[in-house]
């Protein structure tokens, strides 16, 4: 009964496991550090996001969303655009930014 | 040809009122560039409310081999004509405008318009540039190129060196021709180079020093 009962707290105090959502896009023109720059001065400013990542390398850009916030692929694309560049791909996926990094390092280290 | 070039430079203010449903930016940012050098001094430091537009004050010191200097201080505009956005590329055409006044050697109104196009890619790195520069009895109208290259790729918060080539001819001025390798290191919003120019004559060799830097 004992084990049960910290069984029953250690789940209630555990917080809920959720995906974390972002929205990645492969970005056309993003070739420099001052592009990139504003791209993720953008980004910074959606009140929607908690986090954007700039890979300069593979022209990746990607917004983290708060919980329970969303942003629309067309708004994403055009929130590029107005930073001055343009989007070959975008898609949401259910990974936080700490993942898609570790993503990218694992993908590095298997070439 | 350099009345060509101002034919182009009033194409390009009219494009640009053209275009004005296209604006792109990195809105809200501050830029100040400057350059030390004997031959020339530049300090610029804008405000771009969008991509397309910047707006700023403008300093520059023309300094001859043997004459009196004349600086030139006025208002700065900036615009972007047009961008290409490749994959792996981005490419620019730019125009620039200054007017003010004159100082020193030669005074009164001075009025300085340009045009540049940029190609550049994470290693490779392309301009050309024209400009007139003009005062009162002074006419020092100038063409310039450079050419780059990164020594490898980094990312966005790694610091790039680049080797960067110009060469710069202007009317009436001593040294005519410039030829000033660099070494150009950009770090997110920092940009510093380091150059001599003319470095195989004696006479003419001198250091020259580009900052940059973005908020």
């Amino acid at each position: 009964m004992k084990k049960t009962l910290i069984i029953l707290f250690c789940l209630l105090a555990s917080p809920i496991v959720s995906a974390a959502t972002s929205i990645k896009a492969e970005v056309n023109g993003m070739v420099c550090a001052f592009c990139a720059k504003g791209i993720q001065k953008k980004l910074n400013a959606m009140p929607e996001g908690q986090g954007a990542f700039v890979d300069l390398k593979r022209r990746i850009v990607v917004l983290e969303l708060k919980p329970a916030q969303d942003v629309s692929l067309d708004v994403f694309t055009q929130v590029i655009k107005d930073a001055g560049y343009a989007v070959s791909k975008v898609e949401k996926v259910e990974q936080s930014i700490v993942e898609i990094k570790a993503n990218i390092k694992a993908s590095i280290k298997g070439q | 040809m350099f009345k060509q070039l101002f034919v182009v430079f009033l194409l390009a203010v009219s494009s640009l009122q053209a275009q004005s449903a296209a604006l792109m930016g990195f809105e809200d940012s501050y830029m100040l560039m400057t350059e030390t050098g004997e031959y020339n001094q530049e300090m610029m430091f804008n405000y771009a409310p969008s991509i397309h537009h910047a707006f700023g004050i403008e300093v520059m010191r023309m300094s001859p081999k043997g004459t009196r200097a004349t600086t030139m201080t006025g208002i700065n505009y900036t615009g972007l004509i047009k961008r290409w956005n490749m994959p792996s590329a981005q490419a620019n055409i730019w125009m620039m405008g200054s007017v003010g006044e004159a100082r020193g050697m030669h005074n009164g109104f001075s009025y300085s318009p340009s045009v540049q196009f940029d190609y550049e890619t994470a290693r490779l790195y392309f301009l050309a540039k024209m400009r007139m520069v003009r005062a009162p009895g002074m006419i020092n109208d100038n063409a310039a190129i450079q050419g780059g290259f990164s020594f490898y790729e980094t990312d966005f918060d790694e610091t790039q060196p680049w080797f960067v080539l110009e060469a710069k001819a202007t009317k009436n001025y001593n040294p005519s021709f410039q030829v000033t390798p660099a070494l150009r290191l950009i770090h997110q919003s920092y940009f510093l180079e380091f150059g001599v120019t003319n470095p195989f004559d004696k006479s003419e060799r001198a250091p020259r020093l580009n900052l940059m830097f973005t908020y």
